[in-house]
This record gives structure tokens, C-alpha cells and sequence, in this order.
């Protein structure tokens, strides 16, 4: 074996472990599979954040309690955060969905595929329904155990209605 | 997630920003953009930097390879830096908390006193050692550390797309209590 042949063969053996090392990520990143596509559930809940990501755009947010007079709290008393994702940005941005259209506060519905392994997030399914502001500036919540596609004065992001739940 | 400071939501909310966001073609061209610039960048500091080693060809003029080389270079990195902060427009607030982009723009400082160490105090005798010499142990160290460097700028670039955006500290402006009138 000449140095030139073992030369290429360990820059071949390394690109291979690097492509093995990169290859599970990206794969999970544009992937479905954390998801569990048979399943729906709704959530009412206030927006925390958005994130405008590229590739796909998260809101945060807290999910109202079933009366929708405040959100749900863990044992320490904070509010349970969770995530929708959904298309990246721009994607979404076809639908009004943005930054500036779900500033911080913002009560909003949505059908959600949940994650698999229990964590509080989800992938979107069918449209948003962002809950009308008050004269006092603050948002109007649905009454119990309703969503914000009940709400006189609603706006709809995206076509259709609220997935049904399933059970 | 502490808030950020004003001009990181100044730089979001910016036209430039919301255009980054919302346009469909803007993100893949720029997207492609950057890299391109940022392969351009690298890949020409690799020629200078593998000459400097003393790999292939000695007789080649040390002075001619970075002249030649280094027009590229800066060119591609004023690409690299205009596309990079567009990007960062799109979704500052998450990019300003990124230990990776941290990171990053802490080793792109460090690529740049690396260079300014190698240009302004090895470099002056390069007639010296221009071609069929070897470079002094400054030169070579400096290029070594250049090609670390660069490497690990490449890998951080990556590494914030898959680590950016998983953030859930409540802001403490939000007012929860719909049930009081």
C-alpha cells in the first residue's frame, strides 16, 4: 500500500464519518417523525414568542386553562409553554402569519399534531385563529372550553376551519 | 430568554428583516448566496495558507499567491458579512442568543487578529523567504491556526441551524389574568 492510496483512503474513511456524523440531524430537521400525524388536538393559548425561523416558524406560547380565564401552571406556578411549528417563514408569512401579526399576548387557537416523545409542542394543522383585542388593548378570550374560531371578530390565518380533535 | 438589546429589535423589525421573512425567494438566494461567499473565503485562504505551509509547489512566489488570492478573499467576505447580516435581520432576537452564532462571530474576530498578527509583523520580511525557502515557523503557525479557524467558522455556520430557536422563558410584560374585567 503506497502512502498516495492510504492518503485517499483515510480522507475517504473521514468524509464518510463526517456524512455519518451530519447525516441523523438533517434528516430529524426536515422531518415529520417527531411528530404524531394521527393524532390532533386543539389549543387555545397566549403568544410568549415567536420565532421566525427560515425553516420553520414557532410560535410559543401558554395554553389557556378550560375556563380561558388564565393559562396552565406547573407545580411551581409558571405557565406551561408550548410550541406549534409549522413552514418556514416566509411560507408562513402567505397565510399573515408573522412576528408583528402575533406580537406577545396575542390569544389564538390551533390544531396541532403532537410531539411523540410528550414534549409540549406540536406541528400545525389548518388554520389559525387569532382572538379579536378588547378596547382595553387586551385580547378577548372564548368562553369555556371554546377556541378562538367562536369569537365574534376573529381573524382567520390560513383557509378552512379548526381541525376536529381527536380522542 | 433575557430581552435583547434595542437595536437587536431594531434590526428585526426592520424593513429588510420583514422582507427576509416574508418574500420566498429571499431566504434560498441569499441562503446560497452566503455560501458561496463564505466557500470563496475560504477556499482562497486555504491557497495562501497551504502555500505558507510549504505544501506543493515552493517555487511559487509567496507574495504572488496572496496577491492574487487575497482580492478574492476580501471581495467574497464583504459578500459573506452584507448576506450574513440580512440573514440575522430575518430572526435577530434568536440569533443575538445563539451560543453558536456567539461563537462564530467570536472566531471570524480571531481569524482577523490571526491575519493581522501574520500581515503586519511576519509578512514584512517575506522577501526573504518569497519562494524556494521555507516559511518561518511564525508563517506556518499562523496558517495552521487560519485553517482551524476558518474550518470552525464553516462548522459553527452549520451548527446554528440546528441548535437556534428552542427558548421558552416568559416574558414578564405578559398579563395572563383574563378573568378580572
Amino acid at each position: 500500500m503506497t502512502m498516495k492510496t492510504l492518503t485517499v483512503r483515510n480522507i475517504s474513511g473521514a468524509a464518510a464519518l463526517l456524512a455519518c456524523l451530519v447525516a441523523p440531524p438533517l434528516q430529524a430537521h426536515h422531518s415529520f417523525a417527531p411528530y404524531d400525524m394521527n393524532k390532533t388536538q386543539l389549543l387555545t393559548g397566549v403568544v410568549t414568542r415567536v420565532n421566525p425561523d427560515a425553516n420553520h416558524l414557532q410560535i410559543f406560547f401558554a395554553v389557556m386553562n378550560a375556563e380561558r380565564k388564565n393559562v396552565e401552571r406547573d407545580k411551581e406556578g409558571n405557565p406551561v409553554i408550548w410550541a406549534v411549528e409549522m413552514a418556514g417563514s416566509a411560507a408562513s408569512a402567505q397565510d399573515g402569519i408573522s412576528v408583528s401579526s402575533f406580537p406577545a399576548g396575542t390569544v389564538f387557537s390551533v390544531g396541532v399534531h403532537p410531539n411523540r416523545a410528550g414534549d409540549p409542542s406540536g406541528f400545525r394543522e389548518g388554520p389559525l385563529f387569532k382572538c379579536p383585542v378588547g378596547t382595553t388593548g387586551k385580547a378577548i378570550p372564548p368562553k369555556a372550553d371554546q377556541h378562538c374560531d367562536s369569537v365574534e371578530g376573529r381573524t382567520a390565518f390560513g383557509q378552512g376551519n379548526l381541525p376536529a380533535a381527536t380522542k | 430568554m433575557n430581552t435583547p438589546p434595542s437595536f437587536i429589535h431594531a434590526m428585526e423589525t426592520s424593513a429588510i428583516g420583514e422582507w427576509m421573512r416574508s418574500n420566498l425567494l429571499a431566504m434560498p438566494l441569499v441562503n446560497a448566496a452566503h455560501v458561496l461567499c463564505i466557500t470563496l473565503v475560504f477556499g482562497t485562504i486555504l491557497v495562501v495558507d497551504m502555500r505558507l505551509l510549504g505544501l506543493f509547489d515552493r517555487s511559487r512566489s509567496v507574495m504572488k499567491t496572496s496577491d492574487e488570492m487575497l482580492h478574492l478573499t476580501w471581495g467574497a467576505f464583504i459578500g459573506a458579512a452584507v448576506t450574513g447580516v440580512m440573514f440575522f435581520t430575518a430572526n435577530a432576537t434568536t440569533y443575538w442568543f445563539n451560543t453558536a452564532f456567539r461563537f462564530k462571530m467570536l472566531v471570524i474576530v480571531l481569524a482577523g487578529v490571526n491575519m493581522a498578527i501574520f500581515q503586519f509583523i511576519t509578512y514584512r520580511s517575506v522577501v526573504n523567504w518569497d519562494r524556494n525557502s521555507p516559511s518561518p515557523r511564525a508563517a506556518k503557525v499562523a496558517a495552521a491556526l487560519s485553517i482551524l479557524i476558518w474550518f470552525s467558522v464553516v462548522v459553527l455556520g452549520r451548527l446554528i441551524g440546528f441548535t437556534k430557536g428552542y427558548d421558552v422563558e416568559v416574558p414578564a410584560s405578559i398579563d395572563f389574568d383574563f378573568g378580572t374585567p
